[in-house]
């Protein structure tokens, strides 16, 4: 089997060290690759960390800040004092959509990450003990399906006497109720996934080797349902803006005097017709937002995806190696 | 079958149990209506207050276990669902309002699913055609736009169509026209009503049905029964539409069950936007008015819905899918 | 004509065919089928791949020509590009002629009128090639209607039954509403095969259509095959990548490798003088079921050509041990061999290879492995594995709910048997014997376990922590079926061997060393251990398979099917190393294989299994040289022998019918409803079989042996369980094919 790499020793050598070498660089950096080579989710990172960047230190380049009323520019057009207007209560807009945006992204990726977190280790306990635990904990989380996140929302917002929600801002309270509600689809793919694992004969392999489980799943189950944790953080993060952006649209998300992406388009809404910025720009920094994320979430798909034409140039490149 | 059936909706109706109960704790624990009746004016007493409140079966002196009883034994035995602070009975706001929204969702639904799926079909047959990347950028655009947005955009919409032909076509609020004599008249004014949010609901709805039904079809067009079809004298197409179109039914038929609540949840935002007096925006009305009974009783509205969404889903799994009427 | 094959793919056109029609090379007229310089090419991302490189081929009515190749040798393409059934991506061009009319170039539309009526086919995989939504009469009737259009509903639906009637399946009238899913593996290849012949083709392409079977079933279908080719008079394209399968039945042979036929020739010139050393190889590389003695097994290292590139030499030079520099030059085209027209090999040299030439000299084949064991008589050698009446009994349960208990699975029911250091014990029998449930058994060796597991001293029943096992961890390890799916594919093949030897404590730098010597012992580079499983054949994940379970040291290793999932001449080389590692390292193997020539192969003793008992054990001469247990001979007459003088003259039992559900094991002997002896008993011994379990006895020396041994002779190594093992067979289980032989030398 291995005579046709003996023909030529050297060339043997030669070639085992190029392929350990391409090994020595480890998946994440081949799958990083893979996702620059994707122009479309290069440029949505791009847009994302400019985003998130301006969302930071977009506050330095203007005078006012989201409280400061102007008295000589309320309601006005994108002028030279105020580069996207003011609104009708003469608030900066470009300050405001700095804020927005940060109270936006932070939504986002706090319940993208988290609620990934929390249904991994949820899905993987429902698969690992499987019977009567995985049965009550799938019970659990259909009920929390079927539970209308929008009600529970509004309830939880708009309480009235609580002394915890005084001490609380509204997006993290926002965020609390969005994480509870956030990771039940992402809970059952994780469970089918490492369920089927379970069964692939090299996970077998392992426990006949006498493999501790810690270790199995450290080693085998985590690593191999990784990719789909890292797209479900993208996803995760668009869901939580879009989210956000809905129910603080309608009046029960996040409150004033916390600002959002939300809040601002929502509040524009009376006045398109008059105040057409104040709606259009916040509207266009989501649309960025999401946009981006969704454009990423595309590249990463294909980096991790193994029947991605990418793989099919790599797989050439080892074909016509052996191929020698 | 009809047992396998029953045997889910039970296991459903001890689900909406829980959710409502937790619902009910979450809510009374939360909402406190008193609070908002000290700010009228002439400003009551606390007594006054309190005394109104225990009228109205809303106690805020005992304690929530205390009210849940109380409140559940009304529904177990009377099946009644209390009242809210203003005085009104909810089982007959409720009444009123769930034919609204229930029509509304029906519409929506139906319209989603049907155009979903045969835009899914029609795509997935022009694979990377023109038609195909249209249809599919859509779709993925429609992800990204949050849904009351959405709603907004299309009320925008219609708002310039009705200006520019000058005459008013759509209604882009409200159910009816009151005062509008039985007959034809009053039916194409419903639909002038109802076009506007049954559209915006399908429009943002019809994506993720695209797209699964989509996938799943492309998914079967190269399976191997296809392949026997073809072998027996078929056309490629009518293999595909006679053999893997009903094949690739079954993956979609088995989501109906987690998409309901997402249009659901879209109903809610198109009645609070588009003014309907539906289930949708009073819950959320009422929750703004710290009303216990009537936001828990719209969260079992909720869940219901969910389950006959869930049981639909079965039984539109069984009549696709014979493997599963068999056991 | 075999010079037009060395035209290269860039001349294919269509004026080929049209050139050689007119000038009546084309095809005798009397050919139902006949293909000329067929090339399919696809376009992928990596380039051309040239998956079909000159086929010609006649078929005339009435015959059957076996296509065999391994994996990628482009006979599939090639059936699917006369069916018309490529994708749209596909490049054809030469020539392919149904009775005289030209189907290459057809629309998909044209090409309906000669699909399923004319021309039909049975693809491989049963399981997914019927559509699971529609009720199997549905799918046969649509046979029908597409091409009898004025066929009245009654009339469709009576010939739907004969046809599913004709092909063996019992009361086919309320078998038609049935859905594929309520159907097994064998049934439903016997309904594909009722779909292809329903409008009585001309040409039947059947494409490995027993290859997902077992074989006692797979004699079933290719018998039902039979049939239905002398019911209709078809003939019959054969694909297979097994030489049994089509030594018994095919008329003519054609040998494919890298998309080329490199010989083709009567059924009897391939197998008794093959010219072409990949055709050597290939019948080299098969163990017999029906040979006892043993011999190394003929490897041919490497793997297939990557069909991108257009090979300039031969495309069987880089495996071939007769190379020569003139083999580089050029692709030889198929000239005829041995004097004979219709004998073409593809090989410079096939003059030289005449039938006296010894197949394992050319392919340098081992030795045969001697171990130290093999001395030492077995009574003397110790006990590596004993099993003590363990059982495995699942409760079968209905209802979502309330669960009510329907039955009992018996999957596993009272086995017993010991193995000895240095020898390889198989245990064989359908799927649903309970075979992978014993090895799961004992790999599970858990103390609740229902029956005694004692490996290498240790018991099941004192196995209560962790150290215990561990011990018995490193006393057996197991090798998987699918090569592929016992790796990870995240690990390199550095990873995957050290998990086991951190798993023992060991040190990096002993490990480092420990992976060397293992990569080294079974055959593979030790420079590739950075590559990951991707990057290599599945004969060489296989031996990192076994590297993987060798690392600890193990006394026994646990064989799963080891090498049912590669090419045959890959096997070859596979089964040749689990040889020469048993004799060098005083391994003892438990395997379970379905491959009955594998098992004679390989093992010292046999286990046969029928629903969860065992029928027949022994030394496996015995078992297979004397089976007494009539499913064992059941068995061993199902496997194909690739000999065509053999099989065309030999009795097989045809068993009725699937195994039986474990949930209704009858009382007394599990066989009896299938069994051959047993429908031939009269009914006051049937009663015995219906009431009494037959215990496992031991054979005795036959009287002769007695007689000269003198003094009390001890029983042979041989037990079955049957009371009538030298009972008539039921005749309507039998068949022979007893046709002269057509192409007598």
């Amino acid at each position: 089997m291995t005579n046709l790499n003996t023909v030529d020793a050297a060339a043997v050598a030669q070639d085992a060290h190029l392929e350990s070498a391409d090994a020595v660089i480890a998946k994440s950096t081949i799958i990083f690759r893979r996702f620059m080579r994707n122009k479309t989710a290069v440029a949505g990172l791009a847009i994302f960390l400019a985003l998130t960047l301006f969302s930071f230190v977009g506050g330095f380049f203007t005078p006012w800040n989201k409280e400061t009323i102007d008295p000589f520019n309320i309601g006005m057009p994108p002028s030279g004092d105020h580069f996207l207007g003011t609104s009708q209560a003469g608030i900066d807009l470009y300050a405001m959509t700095v804020e927005g945006t940060r109270i936006s992204i932070l939504i986002g990726l706090i319940v993208g990450l988290v609620s990934v977190l929390i249904a991994a280790v949820y899905g993987c306990t429902m698969a690992y003990f499987g019977g009567k635990v995985d049965k009550v904990m799938l019970f659990v989380l259909e009920a929390l399906i079927m539970m209308p996140a929008l009600l529970v929302v509004a309830v939880a917002t708009s309480g009235g006497g609580d002394t915890l929600k005084k001490n609380l801002p509204s997006w993290l309270l926002l965020i609390i109720v969005l994480l509870v509600f956030s990771w039940m689809g992402t809970a059952r793919l994780i469970r089918s996934l490492s369920m089927s694992l379970m069964q692939r004969d090299f996970v077998k392999a392992a426990q006949y080797m006498g493999v501790p489980p810690r270790r199995i799943v450290w080693r085998h189950l985590v690593p191999n349902i990784g990719s789909l944790l890292v797209l479900d953080v993208t996803r995760g993060v668009t869901g939580a803006i879009l989210a956000e952006v809905a129910f603080s649209f309608i009046g029960i998300g996040i409150k004033l005097p916390d600002v959002s992406l939300g809040v601002l388009i929502g509040g524009a809404t009376s006045q398109v017709q008059t105040f057409p910025w104040m709606f259009w720009v916040p509207l266009t920094v989501m649309f960025l937002l999401t946009g981006s994320l969704a454009m990423m979430n595309d590249g990463l798909r294909d980096a991790f995806d193994p029947s991605s034409s990418s793989v099919g140039r790599a797989k050439k490149k080892s074909g016509q190696r052996t191929g020698k | 079958m009809l047992r396998y059936l029953a045997k889910r909706g039970i296991t459903y109706v001890f689900m909406i149990f829980l959710t409502t109960s937790a619902g009910y704790f979450l809510a009374v624990s939360s909402l406190k209506p008193a609070l908002l009746e000290q700010e009228r004016i002439p400003r009551p007493t606390p007594e006054q207050v309190a005394n109104s409140m225990r009228l109205k079966g809303l106690d805020p002196d005992l304690s929530p276990w205390e009210r849940y009883v109380e409140w559940l034994t009304a529904i177990v035995t009377r099946w009644d669902w209390g009242r809210s602070p203003n005085g009104a009975f909810i089982n007959a706001e409720f009444g009123e309002r769930v034919w609204i929204s229930t029509r509304l969702f029906l519409a929506a639904i139906i319209l989603t699913l049907v155009i979903g799926v045969a835009l899914g079909v029609y795509s997935a047959a022009r694979q990377y055609k023109f038609q195909d990347r249209v249809i599919t950028s859509y779709s993925y655009l429609a992800y990204i736009v949050p849904a009351p947005i959405a709603y907004f955009l299309v009320q925008l919409g219609a708002i310039n169509i009705n200006e520019t032909v000058g005459k008013r076509i759509f209604f882009v609020t409200g159910i009816s026209t009151p005062g509008m004599a039985a007959g034809w008249a009053q039916f194409v004014d419903m639909l002038a009503h109802y076009a506007v949010p049954t559209i915006a609901i399908t429009l943002v709805g019809w994506g993720s049905y695209q797209i699964a039904q989509r996938q799943y079809l492309l998914d079967n067009v190269n399976a191997d029964f296809v392949r026997t079809a073809r072998a027996k004298g078929l056309t490629r197409n009518q293999a595909i539409s006679r053999h893997a179109l009903r094949v690739s039914f079954i993956p979609v038929a088995q989501s109906i069950a987690f998409t309901i609540p997402a249009i659901f949840a879209g109903g809610f935002f198109a009645e609070k936007i588009f003014a309907w007096p539906g289930v949708g925006s009073w819950s959320i009305d009422a929750i703004s008015l710290q009303d216990v009974n009537a936001a828990t009783a719209t969260l079992a509205y909720g869940s219901v819905i969910f389950a006959i969404g869930a049981i639909l889903a079965d039984f539109a799994t069984t009549l696709v899918d014979p493997r599963v009427r068999v056991q | 004509m075999s010079n037009e094959t060395t035209i290269g793919p860039a001349d294919p056109s269509g004026a080929t065919a049209e050139r050689l029609h007119i000038a009546g090379l084309h095809s005798p007229s009397d050919a139902v089928l006949s293909v000329r310089d067929l090339y399919v090419s696809f376009n992928s991302e990596n380039g051309s791949v040239h998956a079909v490189r000159g086929v010609d081929f006649d078929l005339m009515p009435g015959k059957t020509l076996g296509i065999v190749g391994e994996s990628g040798s482009g006979k599939s393409v090639t059936s699917l590009a006369i069916m018309g059934l490529l994708p749209s991506t596909a490049e054809i061009s030469g020539s392919v002629r149904l009775k005289g009319q030209e189907l290459l170039g057809l629309s998909d539309k044209a090409m309906c009128a000669y699909r399923g009526n004319d021309i039909a086919m049975v693809f491989q995989d049963p399981l997914s090639s019927l559509t699971p939504v529609y009720t199997v009469g549905a799918q046969i009737t649509e046979a029908l209607t597409i091409h009898n259009p004025g066929m009245s509903k009654p009339a469709k639906e009576a010939r739907a039954v004969e046809l599913l009637a004709m092909v063996g399946i019992p009361s086919p009238k309320n078998r038609l509403k049935a859905f594929p899913h309520e159907f097994s593996g064998g049934m439903r290849q016997r309904v594909m095969i009722a779909i292809a012949i329903a409008n009585n083709p001309r040409v039947l392409i059947a494409d490995e259509p027993t290859t997902a079977l077992d074989v006692t079933i797979q004699a079933q279908v290719l018998e039902v095959l039979h049939t239905a080719q002398e019911e209709t008079g078809a003939a019959v394209v054969m694909i297979t990548h097994d030489l049994g399968v089509v030594a018994g039945i095919a008329d003519d042979i054609m040998v494919m490798y890298a998309g080329k036929p490199v010989e083709t020739g009567s059924v009897d010139d391939i197998y008794y003088n093959p010219r072409m050393p990949y055709t050597m190889g290939l019948l080299g590389a098969v163990p017999r079921v029906d040979v006892a003695e043993k011999s190394s097994l003929v490897p041919i290292d490497g793997i297939p050509p990557n069909l991108l590139h257009t090979p300039t030499g031969c495309s069987f030079a880089p495996r071939c041990p007769l190379v020569t520099d003139a083999c580089l030059a050029g692709e030889p085209p198929l000239l005829p061999a041995d004097g004979g027209a219709a004998h073409k090999a593809a090989c410079i040299r096939s003059e030289e290879l005449g039938g006296d030439v010894n197949v394992l000299e050319i392919f340098s084949a081992p030795p045969v492995p001697v171990s130290r064991f093999d001395a030492v008589p077995r009574g003397e050698r110790s006990t590596v594995l004993e099993l003590k009446d363990v059982r495995k009994h699942f409760p079968l349960t209905k209802g979502a709910l309330l669960k009510r208990r329907i039955g009992t699975v018996k999957a596993v029911d009272g086995l017993s048997f010991d193995i000895r250091e240095g020898e390889c014990f198989s245990i064989v029998g359908e799927s649903g014997s309970g075979k992978t449930t014993t090895l799961l058994e004992i790999m599970e060796f858990h103390k609740d376990q229902d029956g005694e597991v004692v490996i290498g001293g240790i018991s099941n029943k004192q196995a209560v922590d962790a150290k215990a096992k561990g011990a018995m961890r490193r006393e057996m390890q197991m090798v998987f079926q699918d090569p592929t799916g016992a790796l990870d594919p995240r690990f390199t093949v550095y990873e995957v061997l050290s998990e086991p030897l951190q798993n023992a404590g060991m040190d990096k730098q002993a490990i480092r060393k420990r992976i060397m010597e293992l990569m080294k012992l079974v055959g593979l580079q030790p420079d590739h251990v950075n590559r990951f499983p991707n990057q290599f054949s599945g004969g060489q994940r296989q031996r990192v398979g076994i590297a993987r379970a060798l690392a600890v040291n193990p006394k026994l290793v646990v064989l799963d099917e080891p090498v049912s999932a590669l090419d045959v001449s890959v096997q070859a080389g596979v089964i040749n190393l689990l040889d020469k590692l048993r004799a060098e390292l005083g391994l003892s193997y438990l395997m379970v294989a379905h491959d009955l020539s594998v098992v004679r192969h390989i093992s010292n003793r046999v286990a046969v299994m029928y629903l969860g008992k065992i029928v027949e054990i022994g030394e496996v001469d015995r078992v297979f040289g004397n089976p007494r247990h009539p499913y064992t001979r059941a068995l061993l007459s199902a496997i194909p022998v690739p000999d065509p003088q053999f099989e065309r003259t030999r009795e097989r039992i045809i068993l009725k019918g699937d195994l039986p559900s474990p949930l209704d094991a009858p009382k007394g002997c599990n066989f009896a409803t299938r069994c051959p002896v047993f429908a031939a008993l009269p009914a006051a011994k049937q009663e015995k079989c219906l009431t009494l379990e037959p215990p496992l006895e031991a054979v005795l020396p036959s009287p002769a042996v007695q007689a000269l041994e003198a003094g009390p002779t001890a029983a042979l190594d041989q037990q079955f369980a049957c009371f009538f093992p030298d009972g008539e067979l039921d005749e309507d289980m039998l068949v022979v094919h007893e046709t002269a032989d057509p192409h007598g030398p």
